[in-house]
């Protein structure tokens, strides 16, 4: 199954794991902005190395990373290879009608390789040790600035983790609904655009309807504990800002500093 | 808005959340390939929202789907296609809102206009699938005929017709696969939703 959220976090106790979800976060998206900047061999390099750090202090074995990358590889690949065939400049090796393979496209193709792994890895990194709600909380602090400007971040943030809490409810009652209709004889799997619709139908509505029951019966659930709103709650756990954070901080902007300083300008 | 109707509404836009969430990871209720394609039903769930909630809700579960959109683009995307285009927040959010704003406008005018509520969803279904596909397509001939920066520095200028075919290709049997499913979902949806809400 593609997933890219749920059922990917592994529990820890690494310098990785005790960080606080909104710095983590924060890297992550700082990391992908540092990596737009790369354009030579020694920037990707730098960026490269500190990944590497940030692998090795996850304690996370590689092994879940390779299984990560692995269902991707196929789409980096022919990704990479557009990128090769339909750049031009530079020494053209062969061409073909729209098609060339040049120097300058097979040193660009490889930086995208490049690219694509780091940025899969980074975000590997924050999902395998960061739980979903951490992550929902990580947004509801880093998107606090936006109260100056009504913007609701509070009740956001409690949509964004009753929304991530149902969804495995949500899956098991699909798998229910999906074999049901199985012993029905119905074939998901195949057939026509009529059949296709036709199967959607009797799958998609008690999943909606599911959902709706499960919305009225958390609000009463949730009126009879006396919530009024979103705002003024106290929660079961609080991150803090820790030195672990300062000290991360502070590699991530010397390395983003080195990859300005490194780069072909 | 009374404290009931806030905590139901917070509810109910979290259970689709939820449900955009699920069909974004599981490929089975999110998308269903027909042949060589593979169109994408997640609007339809926009629509669905737009007619139970409201334009603005509907605009909004269209958003998260935005971002979903973006954030995969880089960390798990889908195709090449998402990939190079998606990463875009501006190509991967704005037509995603659009969706609910165009099939809540229509909605709310058809749903005065015309007797049939079927009717009234298919159309706006099809027309919030289109302002998808539409919204899309201009917003990748915009940005790569301008030459903005990428993250991918693909020569988009070869790759236009490629990219315009594929979504367009995709964009006209989504449309049609809407209008037929939205109101049959809606529908008896909208019973229940009428009965707990009263």
């Amino acid at each position: 199954m593609s997933n890219f959220l749920f059922g990917r976090y592994l529990p820890g106790n690494s310098w990785v794991h005790r960080m606080s979800p909104q710095s983590k976060l924060m890297l992550c998206f700082f990391f992908v902005i540092v990596i737009f900047f790369a354009n030579n061999v020694w920037t990707y390099a730098t960026l490269s190395l500190l990944l590497i750090v940030v692998v090795l202090m996850s304690g996370v074995s590689i092994g879940y990373f390779l299984k990560g990358i692995r269902p991707l590889i196929w789409l980096i690949i022919f990704t990479v290879l557009l990128q090769i065939l339909f750049s031009s400049g530079g020494h053209v090796y062969w061409h073909f009608g729209p098609f060339s393979v040049s120097d300058l496209s097979l040193i660009n193709g490889g930086f995208i390789f490049v690219r694509f792994l780091l940025i899969i890895m980074i975000s590997t990194v924050l999902t395998l040790t960061t739980t979903p709600l951490a992550i929902a909380d990580g947004v509801q602090t880093v998107l606090k600035p936006l109260k100056k400007f009504h913007f609701p971040v509070d009740t956001l943030a409690l949509m964004l983790s009753i929304a991530l809490r149902f969804v495995p409810t949500l899956m098991d009652e699909m798998e229910t609904i999906l074999n049901a209709q199985r012993s029905r004889g119905v074939d998901f799997g195949s057939g026509s655009l009529r059949h296709r619709i036709q199967a959607a139908v009797p799958l998609l509505v008690p999943l909606f309807t599911g959902a709706i029951n499960h919305a009225e019966n958390l609000s009463t659930a949730m009126e009879a504990r006396g919530f009024t709103d979103s705002e003024h709650r106290s929660k079961y756990r609080v991150y803090k800002w820790q030195t672990k954070d300062t000290i991360s901080w502070g590699v991530f902007l010397l390395v983003g500093i080195l990859v300005l300083f490194l780069r072909n300008n | 808005m009374p404290v009931k109707k806030k905590t139901l509404r917070l509810n109910m836009l979290a259970m689709f959340i939820a449900i955009i969430l699920l069909q974004t990871s599981i490929p089975l209720i999110g998308y269903i390939p027909i042949g060589p394609l593979e169109i994408t039903i997640i609007p339809m769930t926009v629509v669905v929202a737009t007619v139970l909630l409201g334009t603005v809700d509907g605009a909004i579960i269209g958003g998260v789907w935005g971002f979903t959109t973006f954030v995969r683009a880089f960390v798990w995307p889908t195709s090449p296609l998402a990939a190079i285009v998606f990463v875009n927040p501006l190509i991967s959010v704005i037509p995603r809102i659009m969706i609910g704003v165009v099939a809540g406008v229509a909605y709310t005018y058809l749903r005065k206009h015309l007797k049939s509520q079927a009717a009234s969803i298919s159309i706006s279904a099809v027309l919030g699938s289109l302002t998808n596909t539409i919204l899309v397509l201009g917003l990748i001939y915009l940005f790569y005929k301008a030459k903005a920066p990428q993250l991918y520095q693909i020569n988009i200028k070869e790759l236009l017709p490629y990219l315009l075919g594929v979504v367009g290709t995709n964009g006209v049997p989504e449309a049609i696969f809407s209008g037929i499913v939205t109101p049959l979902i809606a529908i008896p949806v909208k019973k229940i939703f009428d009965r707990t809400n009263h």
